[in-house]
């Protein structure tokens, strides 16, 4: 197929990458670029989510203007924090603890190749400017939270690749935080690789909290070793069109996964959330929790799969996608699958769309609890058991300040 | 306290009260007793403020206010407490946090400060104790996975801890042994003084042998067609309440 001038404008935006550790993936992603069009809603992937939008933007990939008060927007207080500013990584001024390395992704020598599962996907591999390379040493425990922030300011567009390796029977902590300043319609699509080793446990807190005239994709890509506990929780407290896609491969036997996600969207907000999950072995359970509040003119995209290959028995996987639509003219759109091939397995799958318990809301009430009291209450109690999932304290105090902030509610942890 | 005059109220457009009268002075316990379907529960809706039914005539004064003109939580706020004939059950909202939302609401209505978490948990335990409530009840999800009893006490010891002038028991005796029966009623005859009131509707006369009724109105299609002393209730325990249907229908 011959690449539309759509999708050949758009790439030539941005600079070629220099990352060497890209280098095996480039021709497997010119070879998909050259391929395969700008995203339609023809397209299974992007059936919900228009782009023609971010099509005709006309970003400015140069002039990002630099701003240098970064800091403030790191959340746990206490973490090893690295900052992405339009595409510029600011690294830790003091060494980390011992088993811990974090470094500018330029110096990898080599990469996990990834999938390209869209032209954005390929594009990173061929543009990503820079990012953050973190590893933790086998039997290493990091204490620290290790919190990396992206920060996005006024017209920038831009691609940025992240590697995180947690060795064998290591543990740690990492906060992924999304914000954005004086935005004028920005670009951002960020990749993160995610080694999992042997029985090492990895926790991630990814918080989305960027301005309304933002587009922002970020995909992770995890692989999982045996004996492995990984959980990522993924909070989308704002943006304008936010897309995560998220793709686990569960590669070593009695792993763990779990996968949460909250959605709080108003306005003409429009999120995405794909998730894959691939059980390639035996003996592995994965839970999968996302929720959603929706209000005004929102739009919710969940897509949820799960496979279970052939050897993969004894698997058990739940999936589970609830949302609550507080306004006429929001929608969801929520898609669970299940693709099983092995034969002695546990799945199960889910998906709920309503509106608040008339019932309970008047028995509120009736109690002396005004309609907005009851109504924030019942919204509290219906995201508590995702809110419960967040490891980080710091995280949840910001995922209520963010919250009340924007829908002018008052809500206590 | 309050006085019920000529209130018609209908659902979906279907007339259930049809000129219902009743006064209930401070100090007083009435029972509202009548047979299935006579408007028991819609008169216990409409004056809690359930938006489904419809008042198309009469009037309602509250101590003073026209409690029809006020929403459902300012009825609650200037006092009127409804014991839930089924409890709803709301998974993730704790009791205990549920509760000091609710006080606090009203407290603030009333232009008082709010509860200090001290204050608030002496009142708990003195409250849930009341009606023999664990405390590990008060602290779990409203009503959640509590049997039929607990939900009934639970029901009460709400009533306790926000001491409403005016408490309508609706159907409270439904699905309850005779020990939680005896219970609920305890905590009802304890809550009661010369300041308030209570209304007790029910389908039968049992829950008055523990809760001693001043009045007993039998409300028969929509309207109170007969008012007596707790004999009545024995009475209608005794007979049942075709007697009373066929004189009125004749």
């Amino acid at each position: 197929m011959e690449n539309s001038n759509k999708l050949s404008q758009f790439t030539s935006l941005f600079p070629s990458t220099e990352i060497d550790g890209l280098s095996a993936m480039a021709n497997s992603a010119r070879v998909f670029l050259s391929e395969n069009d700008f995203p339609t809603t023809r397209l299974e992937r992007f059936k919900y989510t228009r782009l023609t939008k971010l099509s005709n933007v006309q970003f400015d990939t140069s002039a990002a203007e630099f701003i240098s008060d970064f800091h403030k927007y790191q959340i746990c207080p206490d973490a090893i924090a690295i900052f992405v500013v339009n595409g510029h990584v600011f690294l830790p001024e003091t060494k980390g603890p011992t088993g811990l390395i974090i470094d500018d992704i330029s110096f990898a020598k080599s990469l996990p190749s990834s999938s390209m599962k869209d032209v954005f996907a390929a594009m990173n591999v061929l543009h990503a400017q820079s990012g953050v390379c973190v590893q933790v040493a086998k039997n290493s425990v990091i204490d620290s939270v290790i919190e990396i922030v992206h920060v996005c300011t006024g017209s920038y567009a831009g691609f940025t690749r992240n590697h995180i390796t947690i060795g064998e029977n290591a543990q740690a902590k990492v906060v992924m935080t999304y914000v954005s300043e004086q935005t004028n319609e920005c670009f951002s699509h960020v990749h993160t690789s995610i080694e999992v080793g042997k029985r090492a446990h990895f926790n991630l807190e990814k918080v989305q909290m960027e301005s309304s005239d933002l587009f922002s994709f970020s995909d992770e890509e995890v692989w999982q070793g045996a004996d492995s506990v990984f959980q990522i929780n993924t909070l989308t407290l704002d943006g304008n069109l936010v897309r995560n896609d998220l793709h686990i491969q569960v590669r070593g036997e009695h792993a763990e996964t779990h996968l949460n996600g909250m959605y709080m969207l108003n306005g003409q907000q429009h999120v995405a959330n794909y998730t894959t999950v691939d059980h390639q072995v035996a003996n592995c359970e994965s839970n999968e929790l996302y929720k959603g509040i929706m209000d005004d003119k929102s739009i919710a995209v969940f897509n949820g799969k799960v496979f279970v290959r052939q050897d993969a028995q004894k698997t058990n996987a739940f999936q589970s996608n609830a949302n609550v639509l507080i306004s006429d003219d929001a929608s969801v759109n929520s898609k669970p699958e299940l693709e099983i091939y092995a034969d002695d397995v546990k799945c199960s799958h889910g998906s709920t769309t309503g509106q608040l318990d008339d019932e309970a809301l008047f028995y509120l009430r009736a109690r002396g609890i005004s309609e907005r009291g009851a109504t924030q209450l019942l919204l509290t109690a219906f995201m508590s058991d995702v809110l419960d999932k967040i490891t980080v304290p710091s995280v949840k105090e910001k995922v209520f300040e963010v919250i009340n902030k924007r829908f002018n509610w008052e809500l206590t942890l | 306290m309050i006085k019920i005059e000529n209130l018609h109220a209908s659902i979906d457009g279907k007339e259930i009260l049809k000129g219902l009268n009743l006064e209930v002075k401070a100090g007083e316990i009435h029972a509202i007793m009548g047979p299935n379907g006579a408007g028991k529960s819609t008169l216990a809706s409409v004056l809690a403020g359930r938006e489904d039914y419809e008042v198309t005539a009469g009037s309602i004064d509250f101590d003073g206010t026209d409690l029809l003109e006020l929403s459902t939580e300012d009825r609650a706020r200037e006092g009127l407490f409804l014991a839930f004939q089924y409890p709803v059950e709301i998974p993730g909202v704790s009791n205990i946090n549920f509760l000091r939302t609710a006080l606090n609401e009203i407290r603030e209505y009333k232009g008082q400060a709010q509860i200090s978490a001290k204050e608030f948990m002496a009142m708990v335990r003195e409250k849930s104790a009341i009606v023999e409530l664990d405390s590990k009840l008060a602290s779990r999800a409203v009503n959640e996975g509590f049997s039929g009893g607990e939900k009934k006490r639970n029901e009460i010891f709400q009533m306790a801890m926000l001491e409403p002038k005016l408490a309508v028991l609706d159907e409270t005796d439904s699905g309850l042994d005779i020990d939680a029966l005896r219970i609920v009623a305890n905590g009802v005859n304890t809550l009661k003084s010369d300041q308030n009131a209570t209304i007790v509707i029910t389908h039968y006369q049992r829950l008055l042998d523990y809760i001693i009724p001043d009045f007993v109105h039998v409300l028969y299609d929509g309207r109170i067609v007969m008012t007596g002393t707790k004999e009545l209730a024995l009475e209608l325990e005794e007979k049942g309440y075709d007697w009373i249907k066929e004189s009125i229908d004749a």
